[in-house]
């Protein structure tokens, strides 16, 4: 099933406008809503200098529009200013934290499909009983937890208490500098793999489970609530009863015609439970020492680090644009009623 | 006459059902604990973390100090409790000051259409580029912490919701015969949306942000917890949890209960908003009415 070019070109051209949307309302923010930007840019403690390249870097001496128009030029060149607490480009430090992230999201992604589509489907072929109001009490609760509090209480029981699996970090430095591990696309789970050093990956696999389970809360109750609801509008559809009519077993209906009906908009609301997930990402991550952008943001945060701060949510922001654009595009291949 | 047995049967499907009817009463008594709480707690001055007590650090709980006390030997019982007038706060003003510009922006949109619609609209679209939480992080850290600052910042990434929403219900209501009637009798265009299109396009906005309270209760404490929502002392949920952190491998209780707090919060406030759209939902509703054994 072919999408046509201008689809995708007309998404790509909606991307770019959202993108620049993204950069001017963090343009007004950063930049109109301070009395004096160049204070929060040059961070706590700033000597009177430092305040005032700042000034400079922010080009505050000129008009407000050549101000935007710089500001998009030094977004694209990547001069996004100097992270005052690690002393580096802000592009560089944020750049190097996203694979990390990323390898937490998709995990948790893995799991919160992998759990939750089943127990969806399951709900729904059960409706009404206990098992689906089991799913709703678990589904409703999952997504009513503070996710920072949940990730403490995780740790504290699994990594302190029953002392099962390592509660921080990516991987033990040690034993990276005894196997003489090297990432090399940052995503340890893949590199270990990859480099066949086994220590690694059992110590990398051990330690992303916690981390992901907490991280997967949110998208599992978003999944399942969606699987059982559509599941339960598709087997209600008039097809499914003609099927029942021409003598098809309950099974072939399901896995043959109701499944792949009902995971398409499943996988559509992605972008949404994306969004979620990475701000989860930010508290889950500073909790567990996962050294990606929300660690990063966190503890941009907590010590003021503003030029920091403002480039984790531009990066964050736009990294959201392209997954909804990527979803919907992924969405029309399969659904060709979205195109339209 | 009509609307008054809707609502009528909508209550009664909310009290038949158990978890429904606990989903009420946790919502009722966290108003009703919010209100009072600033005159019914133990020990004001703990709760307001105005004292320290170096003799009574990280005692567990007992009768005495029922959640234990905290790293300052404040009881923690007090500072839960006054939580949730903070929470009440936060939650009221987050949603009312997002529906105060939702709305206008959303009617406006909807009722004139046009360029000034799709300009109002691009602009919401703009805000919604952001992940939700997201466009509160920056507001919060430009503003600074504190209390409103954490309020507007919220209510800031919370409107375009309501302005969506406004817009789609005045978009079903102006194309409506009376509306048609209204103009022809001569009313002007603000008397139309302040008279006829708010007050019937409102019901759905207006059930949707009461339920909203529980996330937006959810989101201040996550704010709180990374550091750019309320100051200390102040008792707020999600910067009580982040308190007991430090201490949480020998006195769990500290960070334990204020997230306890948060969840029952906001588990009331979701599963009532569950049952609501469950009984809201006519073909749903027949069948739970059904199951109940309720006539209609």
């Amino acid at each position: 099933m072919p999408v046509s070019k201008e689809y995708i070109v007309k998404r790509i051209i909606l991307l770019i406008f959202v993108i620049l949307g993204v950069l001017f309302i963090t343009f007004v923010i950063t930049r109109l809503i301070p009395a004096r930007p160049e204070l929060l840019w040059a961070g706590p403690h700033a000597t009177i200098e430092q305040i005032e390249r700042a000034r400079k870097q922010l080009h505050l001496d000129k008009p407000i529009y050549i101000q935007f128009i710089l500001y998009l030029q030094d977004f694209l060149t990547g001069n996004w200013g100097i992270s005052w607490r690690t002393k580096s480009p802000v592009i560089v430090d944020v750049l190097s934290t996203l694979t990390a992230t990323l390898e937490l999201v998709i995990i948790a992604f893995f799991f919160a499909f992998i759990i939750g589509i089943p127990v969806g489907v399951l709900a729904a072929l059960k409706k009404y009983s206990w098992i689906d109001d089991l799913t709703r009490i678990i589904t409703v609760v999952g997504a009513s937890i503070p996710v920072f509090w949940l990730a403490l209480i995780v740790q504290l029981v699994f990594g302190s208490w029953l002392g099962i699996l390592p509660s921080a970090k990516r991987v033990d430095e040690w034993i990276v500098i005894v196997t003489g591990f090297k990432p090399v696309t940052g995503f340890y789970l893949l590199d270990s793999v990859i480099q066949g050093n086994l220590p690694v990956f059992i110590d990398t696999v051990k330690r992303i489970i916690l981390p992901a389970l907490v991280l997967a809360a949110y998208p599992f109750c978003l999944s399942t609530r969606m699987t059982r609801a559509v599941m339960i509008e598709v087997l209600s559809e008039q097809h499914v009863k003609s099927l029942i009519a021409w003598g098809l077993s309950k099974k072939t209906i399901l896995f043959k015609y109701s499944l792949k009906n009902t995971i398409v908009p499943v996988i559509a609301s992605l972008g949404l439970s994306f969004g979620y997930t990475i701000i989860g990402a930010f508290m889950v991550e500073l909790v567990f020492v996962w050294p990606g952008i929300g660690f990063y943001a966190a503890m941009s945060l907590l010590s003021f680090d503003y030029p920091a701060v403002i480039g984790c949510v531009i990066t964050v922001a736009i990294f959201y644009s392209i997954i909804n654009t990527l979803v919907d595009m992924i969405h029309s291949i399969i659904d060709p009623r979205v195109r339209l | 006459m009509k609307r008054f047995k809707h609502q009528k049967i909508i209550l009664s499907l909310i009290i038949k059902k158990p978890l429904s009817l606990i989903s009420l009463l946790i919502v009722l008594a966290f108003i009703v604990l919010g209100v009072t709480a600033p005159f019914i707690v133990p020990y004001p001055e703990d709760a307001w973390g105005l004292t320290y007590n170096v003799e009574k650090r990280f005692l567990p709980p007992s009768v005495e100090h029922p959640l234990g006390t905290d790293a300052l030997g404040r009881d923690l019982f007090s500072r839960v409790l006054l939580g949730s007038s903070f929470s009440l706060i936060i939650a009221v003003g987050v949603i009312g000051l997002a529906l105060l510009i939702g709305i206008p922006v959303g009617v406006v949109a909807g009722y004139y259409g046009g360029r000034v619609g799709t300009l109002l609209m691009r602009i919401t679209d703009m805000f919604l580029a952001f992940p939700p939480l997201l466009l509160a992080i920056v507001l919060a850290a430009t503003l600074g912490r504190g209390l409103l600052n954490l309020i507007i910042a919220l209510a800031i990434s919370w409107w375009p919701w309501y302005a969506r929403l406004v817009y789609v219900q005045t978009n079903t209501v102006k194309n409506m015969p009376y509306i048609d009637a209204a103009k022809i009798a001569g009313l002007s265009n603000i008397k139309i949306m302040g008279k006829h299109v708010i007050p019937n396009a409102l019901t759905p906005t207006m059930v949707q942000a009461a339920l909203d309270m529980g996330s937006a209760i959810l989101e201040a404490a996550g704010l709180s917890f990374i550091g750019v929502g309320v100051k200390p002392p102040t008792p707020e949920w999600g910067l009580l949890v982040s308190e007991g952190w430090q201490s949480i491998n020998y006195a769990w209780w500290i960070a334990f209960f204020p997230g306890l707090a948060i969840l029952t919060t906001v588990v009331g406030f979701n599963l009532l908003a569950d049952a609501l759209r469950e009984s809201a939902d006519p073909r749903l509703r027949r069948t739970i009415l059904m199951r109940l054994g309720v006539k209609q």
